[in-house]
């Protein structure tokens, strides 16, 4: 089964990707609330996906996924985004997330995104 | 998708979001730059923003969108406009209210309000950056 760690500072989105994803069997093994709590959860739970939105307070989604990179360059992570952050995502690509999703989620993006990355292999 | 489920996580975090507002801005009044304020403001109103959009509340996520561009701008030049901003973001901040007390009287966030919209986007700060919407939009490419 896919482990996957969801990294959101609101509980509603956090909620909303658990209950998208639950549906489809994978297992939501944490959820950290900040850039600094999700590369401590990706450290002690070695999670297959990371979801994470790319605004979060102590540190930016961008940051953590320049942290997790350094810990693990294979890592898969899919940023949540928003309308209007294009250039957050490009920067959030290069620094190595795998794909994107963009808010307001619908349940069929989150999974079709989450099926491709994990068939890549990456 | 349960509504009810989602409608209330809504308004228990949207009321905390803007209670946080409401901190910041007091704060923004004493200190202009204050930069974990000027996050926290952003970071709020991004929330709020991307909540209301997963619950189709489209005057609520306009709003909170116009009032998070306001803020980016903000967080560009490093302080808030005092004389003309801080009013302009109570103000928001009053509309946002209204409209989450609106969602739970009612259970509709009811119609934007095109004066505040035009007033928080009327200037960006003294960074002089532009709202989202005025910034031309290139879809990042999927890798």
């Amino acid at each position: 089964m896919t482990r996957v760690l969801i990294a959101d500072d609101a509980s509603f989105m956090r909620q909303m990707i658990r209950d998208i994803i639950d549906s489809e069997g994978y297992e939501v093994v944490g959820e950290a609330t900040d850039g600094v709590e999700v590369v401590e959860k990706f450290k002690e739970l070695h999670p297959d996906v990371i979801m994470m939105d790319i605004v979060m307070p102590k540190r930016s989604g961008i940051d953590a996924v320049k942290a997790i990179m350094e810990i693990a360059p294979k890592a898969t992570v899919v940023m949540c985004s928003a309308l209007g952050q294009e250039t957050l995502v490009m920067e959030a690509i290069q620094a190595g997330a795998k794909d994107f999703i963009v808010k307001p989620f619908k349940p069929e993006s989150v999974l079709t995104t989450l099926k491709k990355v994990l068939e890549k292999g990456v | 998708m349960d509504l009810a489920k989602y409608r209330n996580l809504f308004l228990e975090e949207a009321t905390e979001h803007l209670a946080e507002i409401s901190r910041a801005l007091l704060e923004l009044e004493k200190d202009p730059s204050r930069s974990e304020a000027i996050d926290l403001v952003f970071r709020m109103a991004h929330s709020i923003k991307g909540m209301a959009g997963s619950l189709d509340y489209a005057s609520i996520t306009e709003l909170a969108h116009a009032l998070e561009d306001r803020m980016d701008g903000y967080r560009a030049a490093g302080r808030v406009d005092a004389a003309d901003g801080l009013p302009a973001l109570f103000r928001g901040l009053e509309g946002l209210e209204k409209q989450v007390a609106s969602v739970r009287d009612t259970g509709e966030p009811g119609a934007p309000d095109p004066g505040l919209l035009a007033l928080l986007r009327g200037a960006a700060g003294p960074g002089g950056r532009e709202p989202a919407e005025n910034r031309p939009k290139k879809a990042p490419r999927r890798p």
